[in-house]
C-alpha cells in the first residue's frame, strides 16, 4: 500500500514539476489576466493562456497525455497547427466577416499595407545575421506581418519546431498593438499631420464588392501561387459574404467555423509551450526579433504614408500607415484612438480599415513568397 | 555564421529585395485594377448607351476650330479687349457694344459677332459674358 502511494506520488505533477513549468504557468496566467481584465485580444489570449496551463502540467511520458506524444488527444488537435490546416480556416472566417468597401473606395491606401510588409523582410535579414537558419529566419520575419494565422502557417511549413514560440510571439504582439504602436506613431508624425482629416470615401456598389475577391485571388495567386491556401480561403470567405445567396455559408464561416478553429488553435498553441521545449535561448531571440519586426512594420507604414503625401494632392493622415500591419481590426482601432486624442471629431477608423485589410493580403503574399524561396 | 556574412551566404539580400518587390507589385497591380473596376462596371451597366457615349467622346476629342482673323479684324479685337478691360470680369454685352459705338470702333456689331463666334467672348449661365484671354492670345497674337 505504501509502494502504491509512493508510485502515485511520483506520477503527480507536484513531483514531476520543473521550474520551467512554473514560469510558463505564470505566463499563461498573465495571458488569461490580460485577456479577461484588460480586454487585450481576449478571444486569443484566453485560449492560449489556458493552453499554457494545460501544456505545463507535468505528465510522465508514455501515458499519451502530452501534446508531443503521438497518441494523445492534444497531439491530434495540434495536427491542425503543424499541418497548416487551421490558418486557412481562420482566413475563411476573416474573409466572411470583412467588408472591403473602404479598400475599394480608395485603392491607393493599399500601398500602405504593402509598405508595412518591409518589416517582414528586414527582420528576416536580422534573423539571418543573428545566426538563424533561412527557414527559421523567414518564420521569425513573418511575425512583423502581425498576423497570427499567417505566422503559424509559414512556420508549420518551414520550421515546425518553432511553432510554439513564434505563435505565442505573434499573438502576444497582436494583443499588445495598443501598447506598442502609439509611441512609434507619435514619434514619427507631427501634430499637424495627425490632425489631417480624410476625404469621405465614395459609395461602393455591391457588384464591385462581389468581383473584388475573385480579382484579388486571381491576381495575387497568379503572381505568388504559394499564397494560395491563405488568400484562397480569405477571398472565398469574402465571396460567400458578398454573394448574398450564400449567406448561410458565410454565417457558418464567420461564426461557427472561425470560433471552433480559434479555440482549437489557441488551446493547442498554448499547450505546445511546454517549459522544457519553449524556454530556450532561441525563443528569447524570437521574441526580441518579433518585437523589432513589429516596430519596423509600423514605422515603415508611417514613413511610406508621409512619402505618399509628398505626391498626393489630397493629403492622407499618415497615422493610417500604422494600420498597414495586418492585426485586424486592432491596429485600425489604434489609429482611430491616436487620431482622436488630437481631435476627438476626427474619425479615422473606417479609413484605417483599408490599409489594415491590404496588410492581411500583403502578409499572406509575403508568406507565400518566402515559402516559395525557402522550401 | 553571423552578421553580414550569414546574410550573404544565405542569399538574404536577394530574397528580401525580390520578396518586397513581389509583395509591392502584387498590391500595386491589385490597387490599379480595383481603381478601374467601378469605371468598367459603369461602362458595362451603360452598355446600351455606348453609341451616344462614343459620339460624345468623338466630339470631345475633335480639335477646336480656331477662326483665322484678318489684320483688320485682329486690330478690332485688340480694341475690344481694351474696352473689356475697363469693365468687370463678367459684363453685359449691350454695354460693351455701346462702349464700342461711343469709342467710334469700325463695324462694332459684326466685330462683336465675330468675337462671339470665335469664342473670345463667352457667355455665362447668368446672362453675362466673359473675355477668354487664352482664346484671344491663340487667335490674335
Amino acid at each position: 500500500m505504501e509502494t502504491l502511494f509512493i508510485d502515485f506520488f511520483q506520477n503527480t505533477g507536484i513531483f514531476l514539476c520543473d521550474y520551467r513549468n512554473i514560469i510558463m504557468i505564470i505566463v499563461g496566467s498573465i495571458f488569461i489576466y490580460l485577456g479577461i481584465a484588460k480586454h487585450y485580444e481576449p478571444l486569443l489570449l484566453v485560449p492560449i493562456g489556458f493552453g499554457m496551463l494545460v501544456g505545463n502540467i507535468p505528465v510522465f511520458e508514455g501515458l499519451g497525455l502530452g501534446i508531443y506524444e503521438n497518441n494523445s488527444v492534444l497531439h491530434y488537435l495540434y495536427y491542425g497547427v503543424t499541418q497548416g490546416i487551421y490558418p486557412p480556416l481562420i482566413f475563411l472566417g476573416i474573409g466572411a466577416m470583412t467588408d472591403f468597401s473602404t479598400l475599394l473606395a480608395r485603392p491607393v491606401l493599399m500601398l500602405l499595407g504593402a509598405a508595412a510588409q518591409a518589416g517582414i523582410f528586414i527582420t528576416f535579414l536580422g534573423a539571418l545575421a543573428l545566426g538563424f537558419a533561412p527557414n527559421e529566419a523567414a518564420s521569425i520575419g513573418i511575425i512583423g506581418g502581425a498576423d497570427g494565422p499567417t505566422a503559424i502557417f509559414l512556420t508549420a511549413k518551414l520550421a515546425p519546431t518553432l511553432i510554439g514560440p513564434i505563435a505565442v510571439a505573434a499573438y502576444s504582439y497582436m494583443a499588445l498593438v495598443p501598447v506598442i504602436q502609439p509611441p512609434i506613431m507619435r514619434l514619427l508624425t507631427t501634430r499637424k499631420e495627425r490632425l489631417i482629416r480624410m476625404e469621405e470615401p465614395r459609395e461602393v456598389s455591391k457588384r464591385e464588392k462581389m468581383l473584388f475577391p475573385i480579382i484579388a485571388f486571381l491576381l495575387c495567386c497568379f503572381l505568388a501561387p504559394a499564397a494560395l491556401p491563405l488568400l484562397g480561403f480569405l477571398c472565398f470567405g469574402n465571396l460567400l459574404k458578398e454573394a448574398v445567396v450564400t449567406e448561410r455559408l458565410a454565417v457558418a464561416a464567420r461564426n461557427a467555423i472561425i470560433d471552433t478553429v480559434t479555440i482549437l488553435l489557441g488551446l493547442t498553441v498554448g499547450a505546445s509551450t511546454q517549459g522544457n521545449v519553449f524556454l530556450t535561448s532561441s525563443s528569447v531571440g524570437i521574441f526580441f526579433l518579433g518585437a523589432i519586426s513589429f516596430c519596423i512594420a509600423t514605422a515603415a507604414g508611417l514613413i511610406f504614408a508621409k512619402i505618399m503625401n509628398l505626391f498626393l494632392k489630397t493629403k492622407i493622415n499618415p497615422l493610417l500607415g500604422a494600420a498597414g500591419v495586418s492585426a485586424v481590426p486592432d491596429s485600425a482601432r489604434v489609429v482611430q484612438m491616436v487620431g482622436q486624442r488630437e481631435d476627438p471629431t476626427n474619425f479615422l477608423l473606417m479609413h484605417a480599415m483599408a490599409p489594415n485589410i491590404s496588410g492581411v493580403i500583403g502578409s499572406a503574399l509575403g508568406a507565400g513568397v518566402l515559402w516559395s524561396f525557402i522550401r | 555564421m553571423y552578421g553580414l556574412q550569414a546574410i550573404s551566404a544565405h542569399n538574404g539580400w536577394a530574397i528580401s529585395v525580390v520578396g518586397i518587390t513581389i509583395v509591392f507589385t502584387g498590391l500595386v497591380l491589385l490597387s490599379l485594377s480595383i481603381a478601374q473596376l467601378h469605371k468598367i462596371l459603369d461602362l458595362w451597366e451603360n452598355r446600351h448607351n455606348l453609341g451616344s457615349l462614343k459620339e460624345r467622346l468623338l466630339k470631345k476629342n475633335q480639335p477646336e476650330k480656331i477662326l483665322s482673323f484678318t489684320e483688320q479684324q485682329k486690330e478690332s479685337a485688340k480694341q475690344f479687349k481694351l474696352l473689356a478691360r475697363t469693365m468687370d470680369d463678367s459684363f453685359a454685352l449691350p454695354k460693351l457694344l455701346r462702349l464700342a459705338e461711343v469709342s467710334g470702333l469700325n463695324a462694332p456689331h459684326s466685330s462683336l459677332a465675330l468675337l462671339l463666334e470665335s469664342g473670345i467672348i463667352k457667355s455665362e449661365e447668368s446672362g453675362f459674358f466673359t473675355w477668354d484671354r487664352e482664346m484671344f492670345m491663340k487667335i490674335v497674337q
